[in-house]
C-alpha cells in the first residue's frame, strides 16, 4: 500500500552497506550506489544505510530537506558533537568534528561530504596507506581543498580522527582517517 | 462519535483481510507518503520489582509503527499514525491510513467508521466475556465464616 523508495528498504541498505564496507576498505576506490534515481540522492541513501535512532546528525549546510529528517530517525545536533555530519565539499569547513578519545576512538565523527563529480574533475588526489596498494589516484570536482588541509589536522594523532566519505551524485568514495592524502 | 483513542484498538479487534481489503480499495487513487519509517519489531516491557525496585524487563512484544501523509486528487492532505502490537508492518500501515481518513473526513470515512463501529461491539462483546469468566472463577470467602473449626478443641 505505501510505497516506499528504495534507499529507505532494507535489502538495497543492506547491499549500500557491504558497498560503505568495501569502501572504506579500499580507500580511493569508487562504488556505486545502489538505488540511488537523482542528484543529491546519494549523500541521503548513504545516510539512510549508516543512521538509526542511537546516533547524531547534524547538517550545518542545510542539505537535507524536513521531511527527510523523520526518515532518517537521528537526533539532529551542532556539528561539533554529532557522529554524522553532512558536508557541502564546494564550501568551506565551519566546524570542528569530534575526534573521539584515545580509549574511544570510534567515538568520533564520520563526515558525508558532497562533492559535484568522483573520477572526474580539477582536482586530483594521490592517496596511500592502508587498503591501497602503492599509491591511487582519486580526481574530483567541486572539493575545496581546506577539507583536506583541516582533515590533517584532525587526524594527525592517530587513533583519534574523522572519518570521511564523498559522495557524488552516485558513487562514493572512503578517505579513513588512516588514508595519506596529497593534493597533486 | 467514537473517540479517535479507541479507534486503532477496535480496527485491531476486526479480522485483517477486512481491513486491508478496505484501505487498499480506498487508497487506490490516493499518494501516500510516509512521514516516518514504518517499522516492526518487538518492544520491550520494563518493571521494577518490588523488593529492591530494580529494573528488569518482563518479555519482549511485537510492535510496528506507521505515520503517513495521505494526498486526495482534489488535493486534500491529512496525517495518519497508528502504534499496534503486531509484527506487520502493513497492519500498522492500514490502520494509519484509517486514523487519517476519519481524522480528516476524507471520502469513504463512513465505510471506515463502519468497521470501528463493528470493531468497538466485537471488543464490548469480548470484555463481556472476559468479565462473566472472571466473575465465575470468584471465591467468596465470607463463607468460612460460618464453619467452626473442627479441630478446636471442645
Amino acid at each position: 500500500m505505501l510505497k516506499l523508495d528504495p534507499i529507505w528498504q532494507a535489502d538495497v541498505q543492506q547491499t549500500n552497506f557491504r558497498l560503505l564496507l568495501d569502501a572504506m576498505a579500499y580507500p580511493g576506490r569508487r562504488f556505486t550506489l545502489h538505488a540511488v534515481r537523482n542528484e543529491g540522492h546519494a549523500a541521503l541513501s548513504v545516510l539512510a544505510t549508516l543512521l538509526d535512532a542511537e546516533v547524531t546528525l547534524s547538517d550545518p549546510y542545510d542539505l537535507l530537506s524536513s521531511d527527510d529528517w523523520p526518515m532518517l530517525q537521528a537526533k539532529a545536533t551542532s556539528a561539533d558533537k554529532a557522529d554524522y555530519v553532512l558536508c557541502d565539499a564546494s564550501q568551506l569547513p565551519k566546524f570542528f568534528p569530534k575526534l573521539g578519545t584515545l580509549s574511544d576512538p570510534e567515538q568520533s565523527a564520520t563526515l558525508i561530504l558532497k562533492v559535484n563529480k568522483l573520477g572526474k574533475g580539477e582536482k586530483t588526489l594521490k592517496l596511500s596507506g592502508p587498503g591501497i596498494k602503492n599509491i591511487e589516484i582519486l580526481t574530483v570536482a567541486g572539493l575545496n581543498t581546506e577539507w583536506l588541509s583541516k582533515r590533517d589536522d584532525w587526524v594527525c594523532a592517530f587513533p583519534l580522527g574523522v572519518d570521511m566519505i564523498l559522495v557524488d551524485d552516485q558513487h562514493v568514495v572512503a578517505l579513513p582517517r588512516t588514508t595519506k592524502v596529497e593534493v597533486v | 462519535m467514537i473517540q479517535r483513542t479507541a479507534w486503532v484498538s477496535a480496527l485491531k479487534a476486526l479480522p485483517t483481510n477486512k481491513l486491508l481489503a478496505l484501505t487498499t480499495k480506498l487508497s487506490e487513487e490516493w499518494t501516500l507518503r510516509p512521514k516516518l519509517l514504518p517499522q516492526s519489531g518487538l518492544g520491550m516491557m520494563k518493571l521494577k520489582d518490588s523488593a529492591f525496585n530494580e529494573a528488569f524487563y518482563l518479555g519482549e512484544f511485537p510492535l510496528a509503527t506507521a505515520w503517513l501523509e495521505v494526498t486526495t486528487p482534489d488535493g486534500h492532505k491529512a496525517e495518519g499514525a497508528a502504534q499496534v502490537m503486531d509484527d506487520r508492518v502493513d497492519v500498522a500501515e492500514a490502520l494509519a491510513l484509517c486514523d487519517a481518513v476519519l481524522s480528516s473526513q476524507l471520502p469513504g470515512w463512513e465505510k471506515v467508521y463502519n468497521l470501528v463501529e463493528q470493531g468497538v461491539a466485537l471488543n464490548e462483546k469480548t470484555n463481556g466475556e472476559r468479565k462473566m469468566m472472571l466473575a465465575r472463577t470468584k471465591v467468596d470467602f465470607s463463607m468460612l465464616d460460618n464453619v467452626g473449626d473442627e479441630n478446636a478443641e471442645a
